[in-house]
């Protein structure tokens, strides 16, 4: 029997097993340890997640806040935007009414156009009118069969009409006052989804309604659009006040007007009358002047051979009062060369023969002719033109005799030792103005007006002791008429008198 | 010949005088060339039988499209009342007409669907390059009209237009058809020929918080999202109960619309909220689907005025080497509100790219345009607070009988 070992050698498979254990052991090794790491790195990830997630959950949460605050944002933009044009509007709208004077234009000027620019879509008007309670002036947005419907249905709303109306109160579908219950009804019957109403004001009330409201039920009212509507209403209702203020003033004008115009008929014919007494009287005074001149001529001539003993000396006391025959005769005789002179100019029957005058040439002459007279009184003579003074144009026999007329009278009433000055400036472009002062006695304010009248003499002691016809501040008055010009007195009692007149330039 | 262009425009109270008055206007800008096409834009206030009649009087028989308005752009200013009239007088384009209406009765749908075929079969070409389309804004799903118009013109078929607007009334809105006034409808064509489009679409919102996965739609409406009823995201965004949400959700929806993530593009596709259904689900003007991706979009002045500039320049690039002679913009009616008084400034921004072009548009309630229109090949969608401009260019043709 062959012998046997108690130890049996190991098989290829346990050692192949043996050291896949060696193997297995480290690879089981490997894996934990990959494992550790890996559970590790799951749970770093995990944790990292979390972080994650928690910061998308607090940036959602943020996001949320933007979100609301960014709502409030968009809210308060949205309506200031909506209120900036619609100011915009208004103005152009408060413009286009405040300037129409007719009130039907200024419903006309409410059109579909800028109720849409104000944020609406439709727009009714009502005016309170005496007789037929209210009347539908604008219904913006609605057909005519539509506006005739409102107008029915509009005055059953006693409760908004009497806030508005009465009250004065705007009213809008953000109220809910006890008006409030028309409001469903007035919604259903303007076909709106929200509105604002507010009542036209004037000085004295409520003139009507303004209701603008909005088609879309997306559209909410603010307290921005009852304002705007409140303004707006207000604007028409200050318009129609003006429009209505216009037409009365514009009536009362136009009975002014009629007024004046039948005044003016009035004063025309009245003046037309005037001329014709006037041209009467020139006429009467011409022909009594013609038919008194030839008596008066026999009268002065026989009373000059009387007074001259022609006929055979007189007695002294006849010859007396031949010679004041004579003299009356002469102031009769220069009375009525006056007033003929007068009639002559006032008919237009003197021809005025203009010509260039030299006023300093005319004044010096002047002096020289009037030398004597002022040299008896001591009365100075002072010609005030300087030279180069533009030439008038006027009649050269008439200026003389407003001359002598005026420098007379000054010699006349300037005591002795005063100064008498003829003086001549340029007024404007056209003419030239002529005064003749003295240092005489003056005229008072009173007589002052009077003087210039026919006849009118002042009352003082030189015209007592001296004759004259008062009919020489006349006569000058018209020759200066005659020649475009005008007159002028000023004085000052006791200190002297300036007559004034202006004559046109070359 | 060459492609004239000629923008008329009037404030007239009475809608004939208006419509004459803007008619003589554009007829004297084209010289008094023949018209191919023109496009009529009006505020609500206009939508008459009588501004049709006012149009034909002072032009005769013509081809003519259009829609209401909230505001009428045009170079001078963006009017909220006004009329305003696009004649133009080119060659090398036909086109072909039609009309369809009775979408509350037969369904968006049905009435794309019958509108395109109707457009196809007076094209009477094979070739076709471009859908023009002025539909009923006050239709909640504008999708699903899109949807009936791609079902016949396929996918990719480039398609731009606008949804009528009445102000935000939201009562009527009307569309032109030539003589016909229109509304609970759509009006457009199909043009064929040699390429003188380019489109630019842009709205400059960004979106805001964290993105939110749509879980539940039906239609237009965005019933859950996340599982949750889909009117929790304004809730939660805005601080408040869904009784305040509701009265306020057009004015929020505006500002702070629902952005969907559209891969490959840089901007979101925005969906305005109209209503808050019965089960807290949110109604849309235009659809959206399961899976989607859903932010709250915020939008800035500067932004928007950005995207203007971005979306004239998109539109003139597309032209590529074309000279542009005119153009036709969409501007979405939030956009318009957005901006508020700063509103004509995007006006400016736009022509400062495009030049002293006649330009003409609405301020709508809704704009369909391609997503990628500078590709041209994009699938067509119902944007909303967005602007779509159509730039028209020069005819290469026109210029080689020059």
């Amino acid at each position: 029997m062959p012998p046997t070992s108690t130890f049996n050698t190991p098989s290829s498979l346990e050692i192949l097993i043996s050291y896949m254990g060696m193997f297995g052991m480290i690879a089981v090794i490997v894996l934990v340890i990959i494992l550790v790491f890996k559970m590790e790195k799951i749970k770093e990830l995990k944790t990292e997640l979390a972080k994650l997630k928690r910061a998308f959950e607090e940036l959602d949460g943020q996001a949320k806040l933007i979100v609301q605050t960014d709502v409030e944002l968009h809210k308060a933009q949205e309506e200031l935007d909506k209120k900036i044009s619609s100011l915009v509007t208004l103005q152009k709208l408060s413009r286009l009414i405040s300037t129409t004077l007719d009130e039907e234009e200024i419903f006309q000027k409410l059109d579909e156009k800028h109720i849409t620019e104000l944020g609406f879509d439709r727009a009714v008007v009502f005016c309170r009118d005496e007789t037929k309670g209210y009347l539908l002036k604008a219904a913006i947005g609605y057909t005519a069969e539509e506006a005739d419907r409102i107008m029915k249905l509009m005055t059953g709303m006693p409760l908004l009409m009497d806030t508005v109306m009465n009250k004065h109160k705007v009213l809008s579908t953000l109220e809910m006052d006890r008006a409030a219950k028309e409001t469903p009804h007035l919604l259903s019957m303007l076909g709106l989804s929200s509105f604002v109403c507010a009542p036209m004001m004037q000085k004295e009330g409520a003139v009507g309604l303004l209701l603008m409201g909005s088609e879309s039920p997306y559209t909410h009212m603010t307290e921005g659009d009852k304002d705007l509507v409140y303004i707006l209403a207000t604007q028409i209702g200050q318009s129609i006040e003006n429009a209505k203020l216009f037409e009365e003033q514009w009536h009362a004008q136009q009975e002014l007007e009629n007024k004046i115009q039948l005044r003016t008929k009035e004063l025309s014919a009245a003046l037309e009358e005037i001329k014709v007494v006037s041209k009467r009287k020139s006429d009467f005074i011409n022909a009594v002047s013609h038919e008194l001149r030839t008596p008066l001529t026999s009268i002065k001539g026989y009373a000059s051979i009387l007074a001259a003993g022609k006929l055979g000396e007189l007695p002294a006391a006849a010859k007396e009062r031949v010679e004041k025959i004579n003299k009356h005769s002469d102031n009769l005789s220069e009375l009525i060369n006056g007033l003929l002179d007068i009639s002559r100019i006032e008919s237009g029957r003197v021809e005025m023969k203009l010509e260039p005058l030299d006023l300093l040439n005319m004044a010096q002459s002047l002096a020289d002719m009037l030398a004597p007279p002022m040299k008896d009184k001591n009365v100075e003579f002072v010609v005030d033109i300087p030279e180069g003074l533009p030439q008038v144009r006027a009649d050269k026999g008439q200026l003389e005799r407003v001359f002598i007329n005026l420098i007379g009278n000054a010699i006349k009433f300037t005591p002795p030792g005063g100064k008498i000055t003829v003086a001549a400036r340029p007024v404007d472009n056209a003419m030239i103005q002529v005064g003749v002062s003295d240092t005489g006695i003056g005229i008072s304010e009173h007589d002052l007006k009077k003087l210039g009248e026919e006849f009118f003499r002042v009352d003082n002691d030189v015209n007592a002791k001296v004759k004259g016809t008062g009919l020489g501040l006349s006569l000058v008055k018209r020759i200066i008429e005659a020649h475009q010009g005008t007159f002028s007195i000023s004085s000052q009692l006791n200190h002297g008198s300036t007559f004034s007149f202006t004559l046109p330039k070359m | 010949m060459s492609t004239l262009i000629g923008v008329g425009f009037s404030e007239k109270k009475d809608p004939f005088l208006a419509a004459s008055e803007a008619a003589k206007m554009a007829l004297y800008q084209i010289h008094h060339r023949p018209i191919t096409v023109a496009f009529l834009f009006s505020t609500i206030h206009f939508a008459h039988q009588r501004l049709l009649e006012g149009i034909y009087y002072a032009l005769g028989h013509i081809k003519l499209l259009g829609c209401t308005g909230s505001s009428v752009i045009w170079p001078e200013a963006i009017n909220k009342y006004g009329v305003g009239l696009m004649l133009i007088s080119m060659d090398h384009v036909t086109f072909g007409q039609a009309h369809s209406v009775g979408i509350k009765t037969k369904g968006a749908r049905q009435i794309g669907e019958e509108f395109a075929r109707q457009a196809l079969k007076n094209l009477s070409t094979p070739q076709r390059d471009l859908a023009l389309i002025f539909c009923d804004g006050i239709v909640e799903n504008g999708s699903d009209l899109l949807k009936g118009i791609k079902d016949i013109l396929g996918l990719s078929f480039p398609i731009f237009g606008a949804s009528a607007a009445d102000n935000f009334r939201f009562h009527q809105t009307y569309q032109y058809f030539d003589k016909e006034l229109l509304t609970d409808g759509v009006a457009g064509l199909i043009f064929s020929g040699e390429n003188i489009f380019g489109m630019g679409v842009r709205h400059g919102w960004k979106p805001l918080g964290r993105p939110h996965t749509i879980t539940g739609v039906k239609g237009n409406v965005i019933k859950t999202i996340e599982e949750k009823p889909a009117v929790t995201i304004y809730e939660e965004y805005f601080g408040k109960s869904r009784k305040e949400i509701e009265k306020t959700l057009i004015e929020m929806s505006i500002y702070y619309p629902l952005g969907l993530y559209v891969p490959g593009e840089t901007e979101y596709l925005l969906r305005n909220v109209l209503r808050i259904d019965e089960d807290g689900g949110l109604v849309c003007q235009g659809d959206a689907s399961v899976g989607s991706e859903v932010r709250l979009m915020m939008g800035t002045k500067e932004w928007a005025l950005n995207a203007a500039t971005q979306a004239a320049q998109e539109a003139k690039d597309s032209l590529k080497d074309k000279e542009v002679k005119g153009a036709l913009v969409f501007e979405s009616i939030s956009r318009n509100k957005l901006l508020g008084r700063l509103t004509e400034r995007e006006l400016s921004r736009i022509k400062k790219v495009l030049g002293n072009v006649p330009i003409l548009g609405i301020c709508s309630y809704g704009e369909q345009a391609p997503l990628k229109s500078l590709e041209h090949y994009g699938e067509t969608y119902f944007h909303n607070e967005t602007l779509a401009i159509l730039a028209i260019g020069e005819s290469h043709a026109a210029d080689k009988h020059i």
